[in-house]
């Protein structure tokens, strides 16, 4: 059913092929730190990337051009996850999100460090390492908001939630997030405190 | 607008959230309120930290490759 084609002449696959490296290939490296927060291990990460990269391909024709591409295959890849991998993820979630009580970090340190230097001295796989604690449904708010840097109605719309539910999440998320690498700090003695 | 009301716009207004007349309030506020700007720039410290911890990592090229074959069979 192909048309006949002189060489050099871009055929719809090539088009394909093209569009789908330019919109949504430039996005691996957002879903492979998303699927690596989700998943929390590297191999099921890659193969989560890799699924979702298959299926967008498939499904490619789906995809309206020009249009949000990440968010469409964050989408995917959370449904992959949901689907797949999440039964034998590490933490199971029993926890009770809206039952968690945010502790404000900042009154806490507002004589001692209100500017959070002690940010600062937390090293990269001690966040990532607090990050992976949080319930599911706080850690993908924060990797989705904070880490990628996506909008709220972004993230409500890859999440299937309304936007007042983003925010709720993100702010107790946050605050959870804070406590962590507070109570991190004070173990390492990078800041007293006097959180009890 | 009062402290209360500032702090709870807290993150949305961080987050460029806010409808440009809301921002205006906040931001008013923040200027005669060194309380609440001291929070705000605490908060503000600790998500481009969070975003700077966290964006580093990148997708291995093995990852890339694997995909480009299943893909294009190259």
């Amino acid at each position: 059913m192909t048309e006949p084609t002189t060489p050099g002449t871009p055929t719809p696959v090539d088009d394909r092929r093209e569009t789908f490296e330019r919109e949504a290939l430039v996005h691996l490296d957002t879903l492979y730190r998303v699927a690596l927060r989700l998943t929390g291990n590297a191999a099921d990460a890659d193969d989560l990337v890799q699924e979702t990269m298959l299926k967008a391909y498939r499904a490619w024709h789906q995809y309206q051009q020009g249009t949000n591409a990440k968010g469409w295959l964050l989408t995917i890849l959370r449904h992959a996850f949901i689907n797949e991998y999440r039964r034998r993820a590490r933490h199971p979630e029993t926890v009770d999100v809206d039952a968690i009580e945010p502790f404000a970090v900042f009154e806490d340190l507002q004589e001692e460090d209100p500017q959070g230097r002690f940010f600062d001295q937390i090293v990269d796989d001690e966040v990532l390492r607090a990050i992976d604690e949080l319930p599911e449904q706080f850690r993908e708010a924060i990797v989705l908001s904070d880490v990628e840097g996506m909008s709220y109605e972004e993230v409500a719309r890859i999440l299937s939630v309304p936007i007042g539910t983003v925010k709720s999440r993100l702010f107790r998320a946050r605050r959870l997030l804070q406590a962590k690498l507070y109570d991190y700090a004070v173990g390492m003695g990078y800041i007293k405190g006097s959180r009890a | 607008m009062n402290c209360r009301e500032a702090v709870e716009h807290l993150y949305e207004y961080l987050d460029k959230e806010l409808t440009p007349q809301v921002e205006r309030e906040v931001r008013q506020h923040l200027e005669d309120c060194q309380p609440c700007l001291e929070q705000f720039d605490f908060e503000d410290a600790f998500l481009k930290f969070l975003q700077a911890r966290c964006r580093g990592r990148c997708a291995p090229p093995e990852l890339k490759r694997r995909i480009l074959h299943e893909l294009f069979g190259e």
